[in-house]
């Protein structure tokens, strides 16, 4: 399995340096800043745009539940990064990468942003699947991107996408245990015409 | 060269919350112009306010990673494959713009705590702005929809619903006192539907119990 995921990395980020615009497109998306912020978006935006009030909050308790998994999925992957401590690709090979991000100090499995945008994307999935699977798609890019520029495995993204989408269960599950401070708290967001 | 983490964060957190601010306030654009909601709207018209959303996100975008174009900042020499601490300081070029942007946190980028604090600030300044902004667009130029079926006299609408037709301020008074009438009954009945295990219902019943 090691071997695989090390053969992968190192075959994908050996792609890189060949067309410059696509490693420059890689370094963008791979930021810390882009794609963070789509996913922060994407659920800023679903907040706002039911067309009926039961389909508001409908929307709006999803993300509260969506935001709530975002945090214990960065929780959980420390966890998993204390726990597990797996160096990152170019620690173990960095003779045959081409690093094209900055070298993270934290632990590569499994992977955070990954988490974190798989729990936003479910989040958006449940209530617009549309929309959903183009979060999805945002999230998995970023995984991507992250794989070319040689700072994490694919286990770490498989893991880090499955952590997200298991969180988001667990936080949806969890909500029950919260009520009626959830729909009191969204409840108190419309009283400032805001929901 | 300065490689101060605190000069570098300071840098990072005025650029990221005007990052995060437009693109914040080109979302809530789309989201309420495809939703109706009147109130909010930067111009009289939905095709215009969503196409003013778009454009918006898009300058965001453009802005935060073509700053380093003409602004000052860890990212001279070396920002492509150096470490982000190694780096020179000055402007980019075109060839390093790319990973211009990518600095760790440890030498001053923001981490996602700090990503969060920023961009709830952002967003809620988006929302103030659409609503200062709706609001000369509602009072002014009268754009509120006359077909629609959302009664501006009802004192019972309130929220979103209510900003379909009318301006924030216009609103804020209705939703909030929907809010007072509302909350109490909402509790309970909320409770009355909660789960056997919900915290809220275990501490209220053992307050219960112990009266």
């Amino acid at each position: 399995m090691n071997s695989l995921d090390t053969s992968i990395v190192i075959w994908l980020n050996g792609l890189s340096g060949n067309i410059k615009i696509f490693d420059d497109l890689m370094r963008i998306v791979a930021s810390d800043y882009l794609m963070p912020l789509v996913f922060s978006l994407g659920m800023f935006g679903l907040w706002f745009s039911g067309k009926t009030p039961a389909q508001r909050v409908m929307y709006q308790l999803t993300m509260l539940v969506g935001i709530s998994a975002l945090s214990i999925s960065n929780v959980v992957v420390w966890l998993f990064n204390i726990t597990l401590e797996r160096p990152r690709p170019f620690v173990e090979h960095g003779d045959q990468l081409n690093l094209l991000f900055y070298p993270p100090t934290d632990p590569s499995f499994p992977a955070n942003p990954v988490a974190v945008g798989f729990a936003a994307a479910t989040a958006a999935w449940t209530i617009n699947r549309k929309f959903g699977w183009w979060m999805f798609a945002a999230a998995s890019l970023f995984g991507f991107s992250r794989l070319y520029a040689g700072v994490f495995y694919p286990s770490d993204i498989v893991g880090g996408a499955v952590v997200g989408i298991a969180i988001y269960g667990f936080t949806t599950y969890f909500r029950r245990f919260l009520e009626p401070m959830i729909t009191s708290f969204v409840r108190l967001i419309r009283g400032l015409s805001a929901a | 060269m300065n490689t101060d983490p605190m000069v570098v964060r300071d840098l990072f957190a005025g650029h990221y919350f005007l990052f995060a601010f437009l693109a914040s306030l080109g979302t809530l654009q789309i989201a309420v112009s495809n939703a109706g909601t009147r109130g909010l709207w930067l111009t009289p018209h939905a095709a215009m306010t969503r196409l003013l959303g778009i454009a918006l996100i898009l300058t965001a975008i453009a802005v935060f990673f073509l700053q380093p174009l003409w602004v000052d900042g860890p990212w001279a020499a070396g920002s492509v494959e150096a470490d982000s601490l190694s780096r020179d300081w000055g402007k980019a070029s075109w060839d390093e713009l790319a990973g211009a942007r990518n600095v760790n946190d440890i030498h001053g980028g923001l981490d996602g705590v700090k990503q969060t604090g920023w961009f709830s600030l952002a967003a809620t300044l988006a929302l103030a702005v659409s609503a200062i902004v709706g609001t000369v667009s509602v009072k002014i130029l009268n754009v509120a929809d006359k077909s629609s079926d959302v009664d501006v006299t009802d004192p019972n609408v309130g929220g979103l619903e209510g900003l379909k037709n009318r301006s924030y301020f216009a609103n804020l008074p209705s939703s909030l006192r929907n809010f007072r009438n509302d909350i109490g009954g909402l509790w309970r009945d909320e409770l009355g539907k909660a789960d056997r295990w919900s915290v809220v219902r275990m501490l209220s019943r053992r307050g219960d119990s112990s009266k």
